[in-house]
């Protein structure tokens, strides 16, 4: 009795320390490939980068052409990213998955290397120019606007712009993505400032008109979800999230993205940089130019329906993808980008810890 | 030919010899490995933690290394004074509710025969044989605004509209007593399994109700059960963060969770680290005091 008490106990502990230990999600780095000369191929390929993002098949058909194995570790959170380039071992990685707003800091840093772009001709020859920002050392993969949809039927008020989301018919009604540098932005713009304001005053303003947001939130994260269950009637939401949710409410879907009159929205890019001293840049090369090509990325987006800057891919892609309700708006010019703070990501950090601390 | 030993230094280096090989060797065989594998992955990483909850923190969420005690002055903030003290309150409140849950139930458990016990004990067990958070997620779709208990509700006309469970402090409790309930039934269930019947019977005998008993014999006799319970319960459930995580939205924030913030999204390493260092204060606290009331062999986990 006693024996099979302390093995159900261990067990139990065991268990329960597995799932701590899940936030972490760092994979173990693969070592370096064989230490084979630097003149012979690769013949792997270390990526990091969001879960739930590329096509199986795009990497399984990318593995077979170059006759190499592809390691995709996976990211929970853009710091992990940086934390990866910026604290060392990032050499682990043959590419690593950023967003624009880091791009800056990236180059100044001198964290990342130059693209040698005549190596991968497809980027140049279909990527939209005005969506690639740091041009010689990124390939932008995807974008994502952040904007807001709600439920024509549930939802009690028309929603035209970011005040609306402080009404107070909307409370507990409201699942919002999360993250300083996402929500902010939106606080600055509904009170007439620069998105990426640097002074202390306006962001506290921010904060205080955030304060009274945080009431009508029901959830940080879990947009889709929380839209098509029925726990949230508005999502300020990537518009990737807002076509799997619209997808899954079916034929009568009442998802509508909120017509917006003057506010602008965030579009921000995923993209893949090669960062110092990555051990298998021909690979890597030979992988951005892969997903580059028009047909590849085309049905990957099939797969991952979010807004693409490869404009070639999307003119290639089916009807579905490009009518697709989620990217049905108007005002797709009126966007803002994340830019650099430089040192007032400090005071950012401190007052998003305030709003969710809630005081 | 067999060396007489005559003078006493020899004498003494055999006896040392025969030392280590009694003593130091058994000892090193059986404390070694554990002993290494604790100051390699506990005593080493926590010193670390110390030492970084001191340095300053970089603009680009690196940790600079220059002394600072700024994520201890950020401590005084009420702020964190509160969540500590909201932390503290969910705690004790999973504590207490597992005690409830768990000692009846323990209790009837160790009143079966020992098949019987075995396989009860066993049941607790069979929720754990999946991901905790498998588990976390699943009482989400139990919950959520459209999900089975919300239409059940609706159906039977207990209430006309959705009522929001998921996301709510309540929730989040429910959610921390199903993990924690077994680490209160089974220390429960081995103390009160060896009560001596006998002395139930006596006590009976000698007049007493049974109210009484329980309270007068089988509660105190039952202590380190209790004692063992609470310390196994209460110490995860502070610095759980995986719990209020899933099940609160990212609305719910507890001490693990403001934690796990700094080190991830927030990037303020310092501050997690001071954040830590307070939580192990707490924790210690709470083991010297337990140790003043209770011997620390009491702490019967089996």
């Amino acid at each position: 009795m006693k024996q099979l008490l302390t093995g159900i106990l261990s067990l139990a502990l065991v268990f329960s320390l597995a799932a701590c230990s899940g936030g972490g999600g760092s994979a173990t780095p693969a070592p370096n490939g064989g230490g084979s000369g630097n003149e012979a191929a690769s013949t792997e390929l270390n990526i990091y980068m969001w879960q739930q993002y590329i096509s199986d098949q795009l990497i399984s058909d990318f593995e077979a052409a170059n006759n190499c194995k592809v390691n995709l570790s996976y990211m929970s959170d853009n710091a992990d990213a940086i934390t990866r380039l910026t604290a060392g071992g990032g050499q682990e990685y043959d590419l690593i998955m950023t967003c624009d707003a880091y791009m800056e800091s990236l180059v100044a840093g001198d964290y990342v290397q130059k693209l040698n772009l005549d190596n991968i001709p497809n980027a140049g020859a279909n990527i939209n120019e005005a969506y690639w920002t740091a041009k010689d050392y990124c390939i932008p993969y995807l974008m994502n606007y952040i904007y807001v949809v709600y439920n024509t039927e549930t939802c009690p008020i028309d929603i035209t712009c970011y005040n609306d989301l402080l009404d107070p018919a909307l409370k507990g009604q409201i699942s919002t993505i999360d993250g300083a540098r996402n929500l902010f932005p939106i606080a600055l713009i509904a009170l007439g400032y620069d998105p990426n304001s640097t002074e202390e005053s306006e962001i506290a303003a921010a904060y205080e008109w955030l304060v009274k947001f945080n009431e009508n939130v029901v959830a940080y994260g879990n947009a889709e979800q929380n839209l098509t269950n029925g726990t949230a009637s508005v999502a300020l939401t990537f518009d990737g999230n807002a076509s799997w949710a619209m997808t899954e409410m079916g034929e009568n879907n009442p998802l509508v993205v909120a017509p917006f009159t003057s506010d602008a929205v965030q579009l921000g890019f995923d993209l893949y940089v090669i960062p110092k001293g990555a051990a298998h840049v021909d690979l890597a090369e030979k992988f951005l130019n892969y997903i580059c090509d028009p047909q590849v990325m085309a049905a990957n987006l099939e797969e991952y329906p979010y807004s693409c800057p490869n404009d070639a891919a999307v003119a290639a892609a089916s009807e579905a993808y490009r009518s697709d309700p989620a990217r049905d708006f108007s005002y797709k010019e009126n966007v803002f980008f994340q830019e650099d703070v430089g040192d007032a990501l400090v005071i950012y950090n401190d007052y998003y810890q305030k709003l969710k601390v809630g005081e | 030919m067999k060396k007489p030993i005559d003078d006493a230094s020899s004498l003494q280096a055999i006896n040392r010899r025969r030392d280590v090989r009694r003593k130091t060797l058994p000892a090193l065989a059986q404390a070694g490995p554990v002993s290494v594998w604790m100051i390699l992955f506990v005593t080493i990483p926590m010193l670390f933690i110390i030492y970084i909850s001191f340095m300053s923190r970089g603009v680009f969420g690196d940790v600079v290394y220059e002394f600072s005690l700024e994520s201890y002055q950020t401590l005084l903030d009420t702020t964190y004074f509160k969540v500590i003290l909201k932390s503290l309150q969910v705690a004790v409140f999973t504590t207490v509710l597992c005690l409830g849950l768990g000692y009846p139930f323990a209790y009837y458990i160790a009143r079966k025969p020992p098949e019987v016990a075995s396989k009860l004990i066993m049941l607790i067990m069979i929720p754990f044989w999946t991901n905790s958070l498998m588990r976390l997620n699943s009482w989400l779709l139990l919950f959520q605004t459209s999900g089975p208990i919300n239409t059940f509700l609706q159906w039977s006309g207990i209430t006309d509209h959705p009522i929001t469970f998921i996301y709510t402090d309540a929730l989040v409790v429910l959610g921390m007593i199903t993990n924690m309930l077994p680490f209160a039934v089974l220390p429960l269930y081995s103390t009160i399994e060896k009560l001596q019947k006998s002395l139930l019977e006596a006590s009976s005998d000698l007049g007493a109700t049974p109210v009484q008993t329980f309270l007068k014999v089988t509660l105190p006799l039952t202590f380190p059960g209790i004692f063992s319970a609470i310390i196994l319960v209460f110490i995860p459930s502070l610095g759980i963060y995986t719990v209020s995580d899933v099940l609160g939205g990212g609305k719910v924030l507890y001490i693990g969770n403001i934690i796990k913030n700094q080190f991830g999204s927030i990037r303020n390493w310092p501050l997690g680290a001071a954040l830590s260092v307070l939580l192990l204060v707490i924790t210690g606290l709470l083991i010297f005091i337990y140790t003043r009331f209770a011997k620390l062999e009491d702490m019967e986990v089996v």
